[in-house]
Formats: structure tokens, sequence, C-alpha cells
């Protein structure tokens, strides 16, 4: 009964993931056979500084989304974690731009930051902030992209801390307020390291998710200006799909997988082998 | 796990209770402010989308920009169905998404039931393969995917050793079949088959029902949440997919509402009104499936972490 969901795996996931790291050592534009050249699109991309300029900009941008949608969304669940009416409400005002497309939420930012006749900048302008052509600005984009990052990251964050608090037990608060320590006290003291074993959970899936972001740079900058906002997974897409260097997009595709991997087992490490076994 | 319920025990209300209460009206109202100031900035771009989407092009052009349109156009949905297929992209992407769902149910809670309930030779191997492909990003064989479509013996004008032709390239056979199953599917299946009684299926034995007949009949009726759960997030992931469908699709007819909707921005010197009514129709039905199946969402993404 196993057999239709594994055959499938095998020739969509198993065969794929095999073939990217044997096409890694190959030159191949799709029309003429695979040639083999060993290392080389290894060598060629510690030479490349696109995708060295792309590796830099995946990181800063998983540097600056993670921890602050965390935070956010760890400030919004406790909030939503108190006797509140409308918790639902408030809770579907922050989860609703996670189910939304990617594709969707950047055209409608797109649309936000437009220099002219944009939101955000009419809002800044009625601030008295300057205004500027966010994404077509090289010291900008990145900003502005990050920006949007978070704004939908927070969302799941949330949720996940939110399932997390109010599983904890709660006569240790008892006994806190009983010994008259203070809520800011009892937040630092019991609620946070009690979230540690969530918090790491959180930390390693949005690092990773993150490190994929390809949407939102194809839409909003298109990995410019000049570069400053490309991706690790835009420029596989670049190399594979407009270039139709496949051995190439495949070695890049492979240095991101074994980052991703690292991530992933350490977490497994970390959070107690897989949560699969029971 | 419930997340809508807030056990308060007595003693914590009384501490609650002790404090002077001018304080407490003071924070509920900081708090409420707090938070209305944050759903607002959440839901605003959703907001704007929609009032854009029946702006006149006098409104659109105004700078700096007005909130509500000076004249409510609604016409605007329907020249934008005229200005791109947009209904037929969504009907593209309705197609896919009941698909990938009705399939990923399928072999999926089949494969769930196996791993969790048979003990077959290679079924350790085949779950560790399954936490392995679980592992594995879509950037790594996305390449390859595109390949093996591409190369498809004997489809698209292909001959047998899949030259010649185009393959499954521009077809439903590449938009639904390589994204039909998910690992975390079977995963998840497995987890919730897991946690049945066994005499149940002990039971379904000695009276003689077969394998298939005790998956159908007996345990799969008893997780249906599990089905709901899975069978949301496959759709919605479905829908809102975008790079698959965009590499293997080139035609207007065989896009997806994602793509068609990044297309029609680079293809017409982006009208605003119209791509926010198309992005609207794309966009909502998600936000109406969320509000509807909340609970199973919730719980799907709790425990799946990475969407």
């Amino acid at each position: 009964m196993a057999a239709p969901a594994m055959l499938h795996l095998t020739i969509w996931i198993g065969v794929p993931v095999l073939a990217a790291f044997a096409l890694s050592f190959t030159s191949y534009d799709v029309l003429s056979s695979p040639e083999f050249i060993g290392l080389e699109n290894y060598m060629d991309l510690l030479h490349d500084s696109v995708f060295r300029r792309a590796m830099i900009n995946t990181l800063v941008y998983v540097f600056f989304v993670v921890p602050v949608a965390m935070a956010l969304g760890l400030l919004i669940a406790l909030m939503l974690n108190m006797q509140i009416r409308a918790r639902a409400l408030f809770r579907t005002a922050v989860f609703i731009p996670q189910v939304t497309a990617t594709i969707a939420v950047a055209l409608v930012w797109l649309w936000i930051y437009d220099p002219r006749s944009g939101l955000f900048n009419a809002i800044l302008s009625f601030f008295g902030f300057p205004t500027h052509d966010w994404l077509s600005s090289t010291t900008l984009a990145m900003p502005a992209v990050i920006l949007v990052g978070i704004w939908q990251g927070i969302g799941l964050k949330m949720l996940i801390y939110l399932a997390a608090l109010q599983a904890l037990p709660e006569d240790v608060y008892e006994a806190a307020a009983v010994d008259g320590a203070p809520k800011w006290r009892q937040f630092f003291s019991i609620t946070l390291p009690l979230l540690k074993p969530t918090t790491f959970f959180v930390v390693v899936t949005s690092v990773i998710s993150a490190f994929q972001a390809f949407d939102l740079i194809y839409i909003l900058t298109d990995g410019g200006p000049a570069n400053t906002t490309s991706m690790i997974t835009y420029e596989i897409y670049k190399s594979a799909f407009r270039e139709f260097r496949m051995g190439y997009a495949c070695a890049q595709s492979i240095i991101l997988f074994v980052v991703l991997v690292i991530l992933t087992i350490i977490n497994r490490r970390i959070n107690g082998g897989d949560r699969g076994d029971r | 796990m419930t997340v809508d319920v807030v056990k308060r025990t007595p003693s914590a209300r009384r501490l609650e209770k002790s404090r002077p209460l001018v304080w407490s009206a003071i924070g509920r109202i900081a708090l409420y402010s707090l938070l209305g100031i944050i759903a607002v900035v959440m839901v605003m771009p959703f907001v704007w989308m929609v009032l854009t989407s029946l702006k006149s092009s006098q409104d659109l052009a105004a700078s700096p920009p007005t909130l509500l349109p000076t004249e409510w156009k609604w016409s605007n949905y329907a020249e934008a169905m005229q200005a791109a297929p947009f209904v037929t992209y969504a009907r593209n992407s309705l197609i896919i998404a009941v698909s990938h769902t009705a399939i990923n149910l399928v072999i999926a809670s089949m494969a769930g039931y196996a791993l969790a309930r048979l003990k077959f030779r290679g079924s350790n191997l085949a779950f560790m393969a399954v936490l392995g492909a679980l592992m594995i990003p879509t950037y790594t064989k996305i390449i390859p995917e595109f390949l093996i479509v591409r190369f498809m013996p004997l489809f698209g004008g292909n001959d047998l050793f899949g030259q010649g032709g185009t393959g499954w390239l521009d077809t439903w056979w590449a938009l639904i079949v390589p994204g039909a199953v998910t690992p975390f599917a079977v995963f998840l299946f497995r987890q919730f088959y897991m946690d049945l009684p066994v005499e149940l299926e002990e039971a379904a034995r000695l009276d003689g029902v077969s394998e298939l007949g005790i998956w159908a009949r007996i345990m799969t009726p008893l997780i249906k949440p599990a089905f709901i759960t899975a069978g949301l997030l496959t759709f919605v992931d479905s829908w809102n997919n975008f790079l698959w469908p965009l590499i293997v699709t080139h035609s207007d007819s065989m896009r997806v509402i994602q793509v068609g909707l990044s297309v029609f921005r680079t293809e017409n010197g982006t009208q605003w009104a119209y791509l926010m009514a198309g992005t609207t129709l794309a966009t909502a039905p998600m936000v109406l499936l969320f509000i509807l199946g909340q609970k199973y969402f919730v719980r799907g993404f709790a425990n799946a972490g990475i969407k």
C-alpha cells in the first residue's frame, strides 16, 4: 500500500536529487548531452562574484528577517495569550499574509512601494520622513525586501509560539506569583527558558525557509538593482532557466542543499531525534 | 493542542483582581491599541489591494494617493478579465489544486497507514526515505525534475529516448503529476494512524477484511481531522505555487493564476487597477478557506513548522 507513494517519491525526489548531484559535475545546456567536467563548476562558483554577492545577500536577508519576525511573533503571541476579546480576529489578521501566495503579496507590495502613487511614501511623507524610490535604490532595495519578508513571516512564528505558550504548565506561574515575582521577572525566569525548545525549532525552520526566498525577489526586484537583492535561489533560477547552464545551476543548488542539510541535522540533534518517533 | 482555550485558575484570577483597577484599565487600553495597530499593519496591504482594484485611472495617478476611490469603478473587474484571462488562470489553478489534494489524500494516506500499521520488508527503510525526502529543498530537485518532464518518453513528440519533442512541457501532466504526493502528507498521516488502537484492525483482520478495506472503511474514518488538515494544506500550497508552473508552462491557456499575475505585470506595463483585481481574485479564496478552516490550519502549521 505504500508502493504508489514510494514510487512517486523515488521518481520525483530521489532520482532528481541524485541527478542534481551528478549534473553538478557536468557542463549541460539541455540541447547537447552533458559533458563531464569534474569540479570545474564548483571552482567557477568560488570566483563568481555575482554568486558570492547572492550568498551574502541571502545571509543578510536571513540575519534580519528571522530574528525580527521571531521577536514580533513572540510579542504578539504573548499579547494574544492574555485574556482578551476577539483573539481569533487578531490571530487571523496576523496570520493571513502567511496563507496568501507570496506572488500576490509581492505584487501588492510592489504597488505599495511605487515611487509616485505608492502608499508607503505617502505614509512616510505624512509623518515628515523623506520619500524614496525604494526598490530602485542599491542601498534601500534590500531593506525594502526584508520588510516584506518580516511582515509575511510574523504569522507563522506567532502561531507556533501561541501554541507553545498555551501548553506551558500553570502551577509554575502560580508559585512565582505567590512568591511575589513581578510579571517581567516571570517572563525572563520562567516563560523564556520554558520556550527554549520552541524557540530553537522556530529559528531553524525559519532560517531554512528564509534561505529559499525566491518569489519575493522575482516580483519585487528581479535581483536588482546591480545584484544587490539577488539570492542563492534566484541565481539557481537564472543559471538554469535563463542561461540554460544546467550543470552550473545544479552545483549552486548542491551548495544550498548542503547548507540546509546541516541546519536540519542540527535541528534534529537538539530537538531530540526525529519528531516521528513517539 | 487547542489555541483558543486559555485556562485561568481561581488563584491567578484573584491575583489579577488585586492590582489597582485604574492601572489595569490603562493596561487593557494599551494592549488593545497595540494589537489594533498591529492588526491594521498586517491587513492594510490587502485593504490597499482591494481599494486599488476599484480606482479609476485618475485616482491611480494621484500623488499623494487618495485612500478611497473618488469613483468606485466596479467595472475594473470585468475589464481586468478582458485584459487578461484571469478567470482561465484561476480555473487552471483550481483544477491543479483539486487534483493535487485528491491524489495526495488517497496515496499519502495509504502510505501513511502502511508505514504506521503494517510490517513489511523494508518498511523502516521506506520511512527513513520519507523523512529524507522531507528535508530535500525544492531548489535541489527542481532542475532534474524539469529535465525529466522535458524528456518524458513518448509524450509531446518525444521518441522512446525522450528526444525530438517537448515531453510534458506545457501540459497538465507536468502541472499535476510531479507535485501530487508530498512526503509531508505521508508523514502527517503516519502520525495520525499511529495513535489508533491496535484492537480495531486486529478484530477486522479476524473478520477477514482485506488490508485495503481496513484502511478505507475502519481506520480512515477515525482520522477525518487529519484529512481536513492535510487537504487544506495541500490545496493552499498548490494554489500558491509559482516557480514550478512558471518553468513548465509557456502558453497562455496553461498558465496558473500566480504565473498569470506575474506575467501580466511585465507584459502590459502594469495597469495597477487590473493587476490588483486579478490579485484579489487570487487571494480571496485562500483567505476565505483559512478563515473557515482555522482550527485545522493552526494544527497543520504548528506541526509542520515549515510551509
